[in-house]
């Protein structure tokens, strides 16, 4: 009876073993560039390169989850700060760290809303609110957009009129979301958000000068520093990666 | 160990607020439709329990999702219930809903299966004295399920208290309205340098935790002795 526990014990532990082969590249991608990186990474360049898997989500988790020892080789931040925590850490491989990609952030109403609106300085957004409508943004402490949101709408003096006015979402996407659905009147999300067919339509553009500048910082991670990661980094670098970034309406920054 | 922020006690008083009242109002739907399930045949009862169970075994992302669609301020039923000014969208009434929805079937199941337990004899007798069904019902079949109601409460309470998913879907996260403890946690672990607030609201949950657990084996006993002594 003992060897028959031990025996199923054993098989157990057995299917939770990884079967990750050690050339495979696992990427911890920010959620937003799923459409882009899924394209490249589909490509016949980066499949010579062998087998490489992406995983998406908030870039807060991966960091966590890169610190806490998750097998990636490549991580690609939506902000600077989980980045800084990655490197604090001692995670990323000297040298490879570089600023990807660039975005715009949005002011953005669902596709048959009336709302015209200009973002100067003294915008009067809680008004084109209506009386019960409110801002969907991503949550203002944590999620990369909503920390941009809160800082441009600091910048134009729109901030203060707009507490308790606002829905703090967990992600971007789940922000552009209540937009789509009208359930929110105006929402704050990333220009690569808001491409035409997502149900949204850019009202205006915050101007860049209303935030820090919106940065994608990419990295090998030093524990899976492999020739196959290093071929990777090449590719997200390379102009192929760039044409398909833009497209999905991303800045390419680094080159 | 060091004292909870404002903000993370409102976030505890809010979250028992929307775990207790979600439990109230779901009681007498819970109570009637246990009542159903236990002692009436009906067409189409297995079509019932298979809905009755979905928020079980659904996503509760998914169930989030389809709260929004319904009952949005766009959503189906939303959109009608809005002209009578109740309105469920970004309010704290509807993390009430989203986790009076997420324990329903833990309630309805627990005490079905504590009408399921009652002696029909015992009710066979009440009605040749006369008793009619409303009297049977509350003399005779609430005071014995008494245990499986009190169980229900509790492990409705407790669903209700650790629901995230399906609430940060429908309602997101809005300090003092749908921020209730779990996602204040998530957001926590979202923010650098918030593990310290992580850590001082597990704690937190922990005790509300063994506390309900506790109360359910206090108040099941209570109600186990007088059903002896009776």
């Amino acid at each position: 009876m003992p060897r028959l526990v031990a025996l199923l014990a054993t098989a157990a532990l057995a299917l939770l073993a990884p079967r990750a082969h050690a050339d495979d590249v696992l990427v911890f991608a920010a959620a937003s560039l799923k459409p882009a990186l899924d394209t490249i990474l589909a490509t016949a360049e980066a499949r010579r390169i062998g087998t490489i898997k992406a995983s998406y989500a908030a870039s807060s988790q991966l960091a966590r989850q890169i610190v806490a020892g998750a097998p990636a080789a490549i991580f690609i931040s939506a902000d600077q700060d989980w980045m800084d925590v990655v490197e604090q850490a001692g995670h990323v491989a000297a040298g490879t760290r570089r600023n990807l990609l660039g975005n715009a952030l949005v002011l953005v109403a669902p596709d048959d809303s009336g709302i015209r609106l200009r973002l100067v300085a003294g915008v009067d957004l809680a008004g084109a609110l209506g009386a019960d409508g409110r801002l969907a943004i991503g949550e203002p402490n944590s999620v990369p957009a909503g920390k941009y949101a809160k800082a441009a709408l600091g910048a134009l003096g729109a901030w203060d009129a707009l507490s308790g006015r606002l829905v703090a979402a967990d992600n971007v996407r789940a922000a552009l979301n209540f937009v789509i659905r009208r359930e929110a009147p105006l929402g704050i999300v990333y220009r690569s958000d808001a491409l035409p067919g997502s149900g949204v339509r850019v009202v205006d553009t915050f101007p860049p000068s209303t935030h820090a500048p919106i940065a994608y910082p990419l990295a090998v991670l030093a524990e899976h520093d492999t020739p196959a990661a290093r071929a990777v980094w090449t590719l997200l670098l390379s102009s192929a990666a760039a044409a398909v970034f833009e497209r999905h309406g991303f800045d390419v920054t680094a080159q | 160990m060091t004292a909870l922020t404002p903000d993370e006690w409102q976030a505890l008083a809010l979250s028992l607020r929307v775990a207790g009242i979600s439990v109230l109002v779901s009681l007498p739907f819970a109570l009637g439709l246990a009542w159903l399930l236990s002692r009436v045949r009906f067409p189409g009862r297995l079509l019932a329990e298979a809905l009755l169970f979905l928020p079980l075994t659904l996503p509760p992302v998914v169930t989030g999702y389809a709260l929004l669609v319904l009952f949005g301020r766009h959503g189906w039923i939303g959109e009608w219930l809005a002209q009578f000014g109740i309105v469920f969208a970004f309010r704290w009434t509807g993390a009430v809903l989203a986790a009076a929805v997420m324990g329903f079937p833990l309630l309805v199941l627990s005490i079905r299966v504590a009408f399921d337990g009652v002696d029909r004899r015992l009710e066979h007798a009440a009605e040749t004295l006369g008793a009619g069904p409303w009297r049977r019902f509350t003399t005779i079949v609430v005071p014995l399920s008494m245990r499986g109601i009190v169980a229900g409460c509790v492990l409705a309470f407790a669903r209700a208290f650790g629901e995230f998913g399906a609430t940060i879907s429908f309602v997101s996260n809005i300090p003092g309205e749908t921020r209730t403890l779990p996602i204040a946690i998530y957001e926590l672990m979202n923010v650098p340098g918030g593990i310290p607030g992580v850590q001082r609201l597990t704690v937190v949950a922990l005790v509300v935790a063994l506390a309900a657990t506790f109360a359910a084996a206090v108040l099941g006993g209570t109600a186990w002795r007088r059903r002896r002594d009776d």
